[in-house]
């Protein structure tokens, strides 16, 4: 560790506090949880120099500054490193393309990483306990509202400005492209290969003959 | 009277068979306001201290933990949570008052089960060789008439592979840190002491005892004696609590 210890650990509850608080208004996501119950994920973060042992329990997410025991699955990386892991569409890709370096079983840590990424929340609950039933469903219904509006027009404006770099100002050339061109070249490398040996093969028996 | 046979109560030097009845008048005056007055003395930070000792316990599912001194039970609460069934923790004190206000506490949050409540002596710990996977005494030891007595009696109740773990007041690590401390301990604690729990000696006396307890390499140095191995400590808040760790071989 290299911040302050007293620093770190109260950075740790505080974190560890708000997760846990999330997680009771996601039960199914707790239940999920608990089924990890006794793993701890070491998590070494380079840049900044961080380290934090994470360790699901029946009651929500246990994060420690410290854990000295044995570890499920250890990762190392830089922060943006982890975040790509976090926001992965195919996270076992990225875990082996990506920059982090994996230690243990990864099956537990991508179970985590799927069921943190599938944390669905209730908000109406802590809303109907505070205004009552029938204002606490209008507020929710209304926060729902504004956040699916917000959803839709951040996919929206993220296809259109996809679309606009790709195909009308012609940036950066489409993914398919791209991994297109890669495939052509992995396999134009794999034929030099393949003459360059023959060539080899007819320069040898060459000057068999030769001798 | 012989130099051997008298300790430090505070500033004060008095007779070894004195000194804990004068420290049992001091928590069982301040027992019931014991909680309230760490929050205020410490803003709260005690329980990241608290926290932080937890952590380096690497207690787990199963094991079992003797909390000596433990007060008001904020480490035996958490201890209880993570040992579950399976595990069972010990929760001493050789205060009657600290021990009843701690047990009706974890009893109140529906701790229960794998929790122990012990009046015991932290020199002479009623408890089978190599019993415990963990040992903890927090803001406890520097009560203790012979602290070299109760390190030894720790180490033979523990497991080989056990460890030891004591957080108590130490030595701030700079000079103007240590100023604004003494400052703080002699004006502001025994005030306080005077306004919530009515009792400003007792503060003055746990400031003083701060002042009288080893510093953090002399204590190492202690436990090393006593037969710990592995022995370390971590400053918290620039040194003003330590955490020391010594495991049994």
């Amino acid at each position: 560790m290299v911040i302050n210890p007293t620093l770190h650990t109260a950075i740790m509850a505080a974190f560890e506090g708000a997760l846990n608080r999330a997680l009771l208004l996601a039960p199914t996501t707790r239940e999920e949880l608990a089924g990890l119950e006794d793993r701890v994920f070491a998590l070494h973060c380079n840049a900044p120099e961080l380290e934090v042992f994470l360790q699901p329990t029946s009651d929500g997410i246990r994060l420690m500054g410290m854990y000295d025991g044995d570890i499920t699955t250890s990762v190392r990386g830089a922060a943006s490193d982890f975040a790509e892991l976090v926001t992965a569409s195919d996270p076992a890709a990225t875990l082996i393309n990506g920059g982090l370096e994996l230690q243990g079983d990864s099956a537990p840590l991508l179970e985590l990483q799927r069921i943190l990424a599938t944390l669905d929340m209730d908000w109406e609950a802590p809303l109907v306990d505070t205004f009552g039933d029938v204002a606490g469903h209008q507020v929710a219904q209304m926060l729902r509202a504004a956040a699916g509006w917000g959803n839709q027009a951040s996919r929206s404006l993220a296809r259109q400005l996809d679309e606009y770099i790709h195909e009308e100002a012609r940036l950066i050339p489409p993914r398919l492209e791209l991994e297109d061109f890669f495939r052509d070249v992995q396999e134009l490398g794999l034929r030099v290969d393949r003459l360059q040996s023959r060539a080899q093969r007819l320069r040898r028996r060459l000057q068999k003959l030769q001798g | 009277m012989s130099e051997k046979d008298t300790t430090h109560f505070g500033y004060r030097e008095v007779d070894k068979s004195d000194k804990a009845g004068m420290v049992a008048d001091v928590f069982h005056s301040v027992a019931s306001r014991y909680d309230l007055m760490n929050d205020l003395m410490s803003g709260g930070i005690h329980r990241i201290w608290k926290r932080f000792t937890i952590e380096l316990s690497g207690v787990r599912k199963g094991h079992a933990v003797l909390d000596i001194a433990g007060g008001t039970g904020d480490l035996a609460a958490r201890f209880s949570e993570i040992v579950g069934d399976t595990g069972r923790v010990v929760l001493a004190d050789i205060n009657d008052s600290m021990l009843q206000v701690g047990r009706d506490k974890l009893l109140d949050k529906g701790l229960q089960g794998n929790l122990e409540f012990v009046q015991a002596d932290a020199q002479y710990l009623p408890f089978p060789d190599e019993s415990f996977d963990c040992i903890t005494i927090a803001f406890g030891l520097r009560n203790v008439t012979d602290k070299d007595l109760a390190l030894r009696s720790m180490l033979r109740v523990l497991k080989p592979g056990g460890r030891l773990l004591v957080l108590e007041f130490s030595k701030p690590d700079s000079e103007l840190l240590s100023k604004a401390y003494d400052a703080y301990s002699f004006r502001v604690l025994p005030l306080m002491g005077r306004l919530v729990a009515n009792d400003s000696d007792s503060y003055q006396y746990l400031a003083e005892s701060i002042r009288m307890h080893p510093d953090q390499d002399t204590l190492r140095d202690m436990m090393e004696d006593a037969g710990f191995t592995r022995c370390e400590y971590h400053n918290m808040t620039g040194g003003i609590v330590a955490l020391h760790k010594g495991v049994k071989a």
